[in-house]
């Protein structure tokens, strides 16, 4: 085999074919304890509630001015996962507006609209609510998950009941197959060049900034790869039985904690970063709303925006909606005080009950149990529901 | 494997333009109609079919055929088991 076959065949692995789930899973636990080491955790919806506040600032229903995107972390590090997904799509050719039946659109806004509804209750979406949440040892984490559950379920009743009496059909895409490998070449020498310019620039936070932009555009790039979802880890388990994506994600989950953990311990980061006070109503009650919204809406917090990158409308409109909806739930609850008043919950760090081994074994525990529940039952196909 | 274009699908699905889970889902629920040998065609966009509906036929006991590119959609041929 010729040297040029081999570079040709690795193109091939690394940026053409879907990577396994699993695979993309470990990565992105990787890449997010990275993240959390470098400056934060990583979250989706502090970014799009960003740039929905600048929307309402502009239109004069709120009255201080939002931080400026391109200086906010929130905000930079959405950039950076588009901007990553965005890379990995094109080039894998995978880059098309996708344009969906008219009905799509309509429940675009709906689950928009719960989207951000749920993830302003439990101050996070499946990301930062649930995903890393646990990851960082939050209790809440936990309870989000069981409202996501609940919430799946009663979507896929809609989702079941909608094939059978709203039939659509007529959607279509428009490719830029030739050039997608072209744009995708530009957009990496893009981010380049961006890190560049915030590592060698003038703003106080630049650098910190310019890690964030590079680490998420690495998640991005690595969750469109393996076209990990959380959605379909939750999903799929009661819609085809499969478990391959769920099981990833409870891997993820043990190798994300089992980082944090040690960062948390050591001191590098504080006990209580994203430990939000929602272990109770907050949480629970927000993961149903959310799980119920992304179910319909066909991706998470992370799902829309690579999907958005992929060039998917609907997810476009998802995203807008969702992040419109959860800055005005959030400016309501900063009216009437709702978080400080510990209407959502309580904040509840385990290790501060089980300690950090306690709380590393109750992780795995949970996650096991998931696992092995969701793989028993893609043999035995019993939580599956029938159309 | 014989050739797919000469393929003639008992049952067309129009998926183009739908994103995850719809295509899917309706796929399980347009083979439900067809009798075991039957042929159903799906016509899709979204890159994710491409692995979702290979794994999902092998779990379900369905045999997939293969894919045709086709500019601006996919077609998917499946096998009802």
């Amino acid at each position: 085999m010729s040297f040029k076959q081999t570079v040709a065949n690795a193109y091939e692995r690394l940026f053409v074919q879907t990577w396994t789930p699993l695979m993309g899973a470990i990565m992105i636990a990787f890449l997010c304890v990275l993240l959390e080491a470098w400056y934060r955790p990583w979250g989706i919806v502090g970014g799009l509630r960003n740039w929905a506040d600048w929307f309402f600032y502009g239109i004069g229903l709120y009255e201080d001015a939002p931080p400026h995107p391109l200086y906010f972390s929130s905000s930079v590090l959405n950039i950076g996962f588009i901007w990553g997904a965005f890379i990995a799509a094109c080039l894998a050719k995978q880059f098309a507006i996708r344009v969906p039946p008219f009905l799509e659109f309509i429940k675009a806004v709906v689950s928009g609209i719960l989207m951000g509804i749920g993830s302003a209750l439990a101050m996070g979406c499946n990301i930062g609510g649930f995903f890393v949440a646990i990851q960082n040892l939050a209790a809440s984490g936990f309870l989000m998950m069981i409202g996501l559950i609940i919430g799946v379920r009663l979507g896929l009743i809609y989702l079941f009941w909608e094939i059978e009496h709203l039939p659509a059909g007529g959607g279509f895409e428009i490719g830029f197959q030739k050039i997608c490998p072209y744009l995708g070449v530009l957009a990496l020498i893009g981010l380049i060049v961006a890190t560049y310019a915030y590592f060698g620039s003038d703003i106080d936070n630049g650098e910190i900034l310019g890690g964030c932009l590079i680490i998420t555009a690495g998640i991005g790039f690595a969750m469109h790869r393996s076209r990990l979802c959380i959605v379909n880890g939750f999903r799929e388990p009661f819609m085809s039985g499969m478990a391959e994506m769920g099981k990833a994600v409870a891997i993820g989950i043990i190798l994300g904690a089992i980082g944090v953990s040690i960062l948390k311990y050591q001191e590098i980061r504080p006990e209580m970063m994203y430990v939000t006070p929602t272990f109770g109503i907050g949480a629970l009650l927000g993961g149903f709303i959310f799980g119920l919204g992304m179910v319909v809406a066909g991706g998470c917090g992370s799902g829309s925006l690579w999907r958005v990158a992929e060039g998917q409308l609907k997810l476009w409109v998802v995203a807008i909606v969702f992040g419109l909806s959860n800055s005005f739930v959030r400016h309501l609850f900063s009216e009437y005080d709702v978080i400080e008043n510990g209407y959502l919950g309580k904040a509840v760090y385990l290790p501060d009950y089980l300690g950090y081994g306690g709380t590393l074994f109750f992780i795995i525990f949970i996650m096991l149990l998931w696992y092995l529940i969701i793989d028993w039952n893609e043999e035995t196909n019993k939580f599956v529901m029938e159309i | 494997m014989a050739d797919l274009k000469d393929i003639k699908a008992d049952e067309v699905l129009d998926c183009k333009g739908l994103s995850c889970p719809m295509p899917l889902l309706k796929t399980k629920k347009a083979i439900q109609k067809l009798k075991s040998g039957q042929i159903l065609e799906v016509l899709g966009t979204d890159p994710g079919t491409k692995t979702d509906l290979p794994a999902w036929c092998e779990k379900a006991g369905h045999e997939f055929l293969g894919v045709i590119e086709e500019a601006g959609y996919n077609r998917y041929f499946i096998k009802k088991g």
